[in-house]
């Protein structure tokens, strides 16, 4: 048995708009060990992957097997070469039962011959699938499984895995791992993505940390703790405070609980028993409560995907919710429609720009008053509108908040991102809200916009407004905010104040380790 | 209502359900692979009037080849502007339409008869001739057609590619599936159908080309596809519907005391009304391809 | 100045896709025998160098700028409205109908074009409410109700609004209720003004009031209307309203403007295919109601000259709508400018969003 399996070397990724997502990863795969891949969104974790396994090709660097080098075009040909990934999205056709998708994905034909040889993968692995029922109504842990066996049943050497755990139960996690240790003991390579610190510390056997696109560690997991891993993940640095102490500081539980009224003041926004499902029909928000303060910034950190976007959404009435309250400065609003809770006061900047956000085709001055068309500002006797306040109301956004734009004429899909961005903010801002939903709000900027942005969240919550802050960068999240929580899976891991919180804790919590349990 | 008269009742339909369901079966194809062909219409329209022509010089067969080749090029046409080119669908089947009704209507009015082209007897498709009425062989080709796709499309690799190339492109580009090649063909063969059924028309069962042959068969066909639910054995359960209604107002005057009472225009309604009920009645509880319509961007 | 840019742009697309049109045109004609020089010389003749011939062709843009109008509502809210045809049919026959009274001149006129708009809206009622409440797609229950349209015109014409001297056509609109003749010894009627005073109207309506800013977004991107407040089911039904007037009141530009009869004859001669013709015309102008007036009197000049055409080079009249269905399939292709212009653009700049890789 040689003593590796696949190699990679210095591989550089740069995508064609210019974005390095790796800059000389060096990362081994070994027979019979399981490998995980650490690190936060945005370190390279699955661009890397998905070089490994043919989805994308690499700007240099060079891709080893002990039979020498690699040059993979496609996810088939990885396959067939024994390279097989179950990707975090899976990869399946809703309205095909367990056999088609395998036979669709390994290029066979879905007749008895297929049947039969799943059929006996399925003994032999331990996983059991109904073979026959429409994939979409099979659990989210079977589908996976299906997946997998997808992989499996081209006898796959190297076996990469992407954040597989995310749409698991604890006890469908528990069969996953006990298969990957059967795997393990036949001597199949196995890559292990994840953001999951416990878990990392649970099945693997070396683990790789990535950051900003660089390996900042590999270390033999039985060497290493959570802290050590944490650090890592999330880098040393100092967490720069900009704000004034704020004059509501109360004694914060660090576990998920409400927060306490102080100061005689009313929250400006209640959630309670929030409840929402997201892809798929699994929760995405599980039964979440939390109180937003005026005059505060409250941060939501955490890594994509634990139920930002839901939860956002449900409170901006994009989405339904399936159980639960949020009341809006004391008003009930779960249910309602955007303009209902614009009219109460809420101005959202949302994560999908170009979905939500902006309307593409449309001239700045149109996406000036998006979601206000409707007020006498702007509509006239007749519905008529009034061009004149619309060309001075988007005038006045670009001068407020500095937008580079040829003309109020320009389709608005002509500006960059950061001005897109600004366009969306001071339109937002420009309904002088009283709570304010920032999801994303510097994602994909430059430095200058980016700064900008963060220097008005800040500006409006020393005017009183109250703020809710959801951001993937922890370093956005800790310097702005006056309370942070860390969202993972659902709930909320720790709710803290930032000077409390340091990168390590920060990593932890965001790791899925509660604040306030042991190691 | 003697035996013989509910069999010719029935023959009529079987031959006025030919044109519906060989298009309807066609589309199934094509939707199932993403590709949503309003240009039905016009392809009928189109094939008609050639296979009249291909008939008169060479036969029926040819006429019939002329027919299904008239189909199969714009169908690679649509096929190569939308799924390749990323078009838009609608914009490019209503212009199919258009050029069809223009081009047939100009052809026709070129060869003499404004508005009208008859095929000589001779070159017409015969009928099976049984002892209740004659049954043009293409009956039995449009009877049979449905089984065979749908025996293709569930059961085979092949099949197995177009279903996934219409619900999920991303995840049959992973697996290697060559997307835009897959919906070429796949309208492509649904449009060389609906040149079939419109070479049937002039050739096989009228017998003569007008303006007006497709009578809107062609989103009939449509809605058709809509009742299937994209199970091309349905097509034959909703093409013999429309057939019955179709070919109703050929029997039901002679009914006597129906010709009194029900203006024929009402009766020749009763096909649309129909599609229009069907069409309303499974709507919602029938389910499409995810990325019907949508044109396959990679990232 | 950008939108301006962006304007000339579509202009230039329609304009090379006319081009590629009459050049596909000219190679059938080539292929059939005949003279595409002279077929086209004969065509602009007749209908862009005299005054006769010009009056011809906006007679024949009077109902395609309405037609037009129903299809470009749809299309600009998201909407695929194929429904002029049976709504013309019901609007040119309701015009009729309101000769069956006796009114003062003027006030008849206007009393039948009241008619023929409800008759349009109520023929267009059914489609928009399914679409609003089930999602039935509007292409299949428009055209269906064009056909269903189509029969109960023809019924209409044999049995209730026949001319009892004449069987084979309807009785003639009132003289007071006729549309007055622009220029003598043409077709041309005040129509024309009615249409495009109906374009203009709706030219204010999408860019100048809150209902139509909300139509357009409903089309543009149906997440952020949303997100926006805007509310779908309003917006469709109003679009299929619209349309339903528009492709009402075309029908009765030709059951009280055409001399010398003012009447439906049976087959329905007068009326017919105005409202496909009229979606070919919305494209060429590219949905947009000054595009269609040009793009109509475009295609109306064609229609005209196409008779004299046929009289000087044999070549049979249909042509022109040959040449139609290439511009539209042109346009399909231009589409593809667009959508390259668009890639090439996201190409050279940075990505928005910061995709490019998750971690």
């Amino acid at each position: 048995m040689a003593d590796f399996l696949l190699k990679a070397e210095r591989i550089v990724k740069v995508y064609p708009d210019g974005t390095v997502a790796l800059k000389g990863v060096d990362f081994e795969v070994r027979p019979g060990e399981i490998h995980g891949l650490l690190g936060e969104n945005g370190a390279g974790k699955t661009t890397l992957t998905k070089i490994l396994s043919g989805l994308l090709p690499a700007t240099s660097g060079r891709i080893l097997t002990p039979e020498g080098p690699l040059k993979l075009r496609s996810p088939r040909d990885a396959l067939q070469r024994g390279i097989g990934m179950v990707h975090q999205h899976f990869a399946l056709v809703d309205t095909f039962t367990a056999l088609e998708n395998i036979a669709l994905g390994t290029g066979t034909e879905p007749g008895p011959g297929l049947r039969q040889r799943v059929e006996g993968l399925m003994e032999r692995s331990g996983l059991k699938v109904p073979l026959d029922l429409p994939v979409e109504e099979l659990s989210v842990g079977e589908r996976q499984r299906v997946e997998i066996l997808k992989v499996l049943s081209r006898e796959v050497k190297v076996l990469i895995l992407d954040e597989p755990t995310s749409v698991l139960t604890p006890v469908e996690t528990d069969e996953l791992f006990s298969l990957l240790r059967r795997l393990k003991a036949d001597g199949v390579g196995i890559v292990f993505i994840t953001h999951k610190l416990r878990e990392v510390l649970e099945v693997t056997d070396r683990v790789t940390v990535l950051r900003g696109g660089e390996v900042v560690g590999e270390v033999r997991t039985r060497d290493t703790s959570a802290e050590e891993l944490a650090r890592m993940m999330v880098g040393e640095g100092v967490v720069v405070g900009r704000r004034r102490p704020l004059e509501l500081a109360t004694e914060l539980p660090i576990e998920e609980r409400r927060v306490e009224e102080t100061g005689g003041r009313e929250p400006a926004l209640v959630v309670e028993g929030l409840r929402v499902l997201g892809e798929g029909g699994r929760e995405a928000v599980r039964d979440l409560s939390f109180e937003l303060y005026p005059g505060e910034i409250l941060g939501i950190a955490g890594v994509e995907g634990n139920g930002q976007t839901e939860l956002v959404e449900a409170i901006c009435g994009l989405r339904r919710a399936e159980a639960g309250s949020v009341r809006l400065r004391g008003r009930e609003v779960l249910g309602r429609s955007p303009v209902e809770l614009y009219r109460l006061g809420l101005a959202h900047v949302p994560e999908d720009r170009w979905k939500y956000g902006l309307i593409l085709s449309f001239t700045v001055a149109e996406n000036s008053i998006l979601g206000i068309q409707r007020t006498p500002r702007f509509k006239g006797p007749l519905a008529v509108l009034r061009w004149g306040a619309v060309a001075r109301h988007a005038r006045e956004l670009i001068r407020r908040f500095s937008i580079q734009t040829p003309g109020l004429d320009a389709p608005v899909r002509s500006l960059s991102g950061g001005n897109q961005q600004k366009l969306i903010v001071g339109r937002e801002l420009s309904k002088e809200p009283e709570v304010i939903v920032a999801a994303q709000p510097t994602r994909g900027l430059d430095i200058g916009a980016a700064e900008y942005i963060r220097e008005l969240l800040l500006k409006m919550r020393d005017e009183g407004k109250a703020i809710l802050l959801i951001s993937a960068d922890l370093d956005e999240v800790l310097e702005l905010s006056d309370r942070v929580a860390f969202m993972y899976e659902g709930t909320f891991t720790a709710v803290a104040r930032p000077q409390e919180i340091d990168r390590q804790k920060a990593g932890l919590y965001m790791g899925g380790i509660r604040a306030g349990e042991g190691r | 209502m003697t035996v013989k008269y509910l069999w010719s009742i029935f023959f009529l339909s079987l031959h006025a359900m030919v044109p519906i369901t060989l298009t309807a079966v066609g589309e199934v194809v094509s939707e199932t692979a993403g590709l949503f062909d309003i240009g039905l219409e016009g392809i009928l329209l189109l094939s008609a009037f050639t296979g009249a022509l291909g008939a008169e010089a060479g036969g029926w067969i040819l006429g019939i080849l002329v027919g299904i080749g008239t189909g199969l090029v714009v169908g690679l046409f649509f096929g190569l502007v939308n799924a390749y080119w990323k078009g838009n669908q609608l914009i490019t089947g209503v212009g199919i339409n258009l050029f069809a009704l223009g081009f047939v209507a100009f052809g026709l009015q070129a060869l003499g008869t404004p508005g009208f082209h008859s095929v000589p007897r001779v070159a017409q498709l015969p009928k099976v001739p049984t002892p209740v009425g004659g049954l043009s062989p293409i009956v039995f080709v449009a009877l049979f057609l449905p089984f065979l796709i749908h025996w293709v499309l569930f059961r085979t690799r092949v099949g197995l590619w177009i279903r996934a190339v219409g619900e999920n492109p991303e995840a049959a580009d992973v697996a290697g599936v060559p997307v835009e090649l897959v919906q070429l063909l796949s309208t492509a063969f649904g449009a060389a159908l609906a040149g079939l059924a419109g070479a049937y028309m002039s050739v096989a069962w009228m017998g003569s080309v007008t303006k007006e042959i497709a009578a809107g068969r062609g989103f009939i066909a449509l809605a058709t596809v809509v009742f299937s639910g994209l199970n091309p054995l349905l097509t034959l359960a909703g093409g013999f519907i429309f057939g019955f209604f179709d070919s109703l107002a050929t029997w039901i005057s002679n009914i006597p005391g129906v010709k009194e009472v029900v203006p024929w225009q009402f009766i020749s309604m009763t096909p649309y009304v129909v599609t229009l009920l069907v069409v309303t009645g499974v709507i919602g509880r029938v389910r499409f391809p995810k990325a019907l319509g949508i044109p396959y961007r990679r990232e | 100045m950008k939108r301006v840019k962006s304007s000339l742009w579509s202009i230039l697309e329609s304009v090379v896709a006319g081009i590629l049109g009459l050049a596909v045109a000219g190679l059938i004609l080539k292929a059939w025998g005949y003279s595409p020089t002279a077929a086209y010389v004969a065509l602009v003749r007749a209908s862009f160098t005299d005054l006769y011939g010009f009056a011809g062709a906006l007679a024949n843009a009077t109902p395609l700028i309405l037609t037009a109008i129903t299809f470009a509502i749809g299309a600009r809210a998201g909407l695929f409205n194929i429904g002029a045809e049976g709504q013309l049919y019901m609007g040119a026959l309701a015009a009729i109908a309101a000769s069956l009274f006796r009114l003062p001149a003027g006030i008849h006129l206007i009393v039948a074009l009241v008619f023929a708009a409800v008759a349009g809206v109520l023929w267009s009622l059914v489609p928009a409410i399914l679409r609003a409440t089930r999602g039935v797609s509007e292409v299949i229950s428009t055209i269906m109700f064009n056909w269903i349209g189509h029969f109960l015109a023809l019924f209409l014409v044999a049995n209730v609004l026949v001319d009892p001297y004449r069987g084979e056509k309807t009785i003639s609109a009132a003289l007071t209720s006729r549309f007055p003749i622009l220029i003598r010894g043409t077709d041309l009627s005040y129509g024309i003004f009615l249409s495009v005073a109906f374009a203009l109207f709706v030219y204010f309506l999408l860019w100048h009031t809150v209902v139509g800013y909300e139509m357009r977004a409903a089309g543009a991107n149906p997440d952020a209307a949303r997100y926006g407040g805007v509310q779908s089911r309003r917006v469709v039904v109003l679009v299929f309203a619209l349309g339903g007037i528009a492709a009402g009141l075309a029908g009765a530009t030709q059951s009280l403007g055409r001399p010398p009869t003012y009447a439906v004859y049976s087959g329905l001669p007068q009326i017919a295919n105005l409202g496909f013709d009229g979606i070919g015309v919305a494209m060429i102008g590219r949905n947009h109601p000054l595009g269609i007036i040009a793009a109509a009197i475009f295609y109306g000049g064609l229609q005209a000259g196409a008779r004299l055409m046929q009289m000087t080079a044999g070549v049979p009249l249909e042509m022109v709508r040959v040449v139609q269905g290439v511009i539209v399939l042109a346009l399909a292709l231009p589409e593809l400018l667009r959508i390259f212009r668009g890639l090439g653009r996201r190409l050279w700049r940075p990505r928005s969003l910061g995709e490019g890789g998750e971690g």
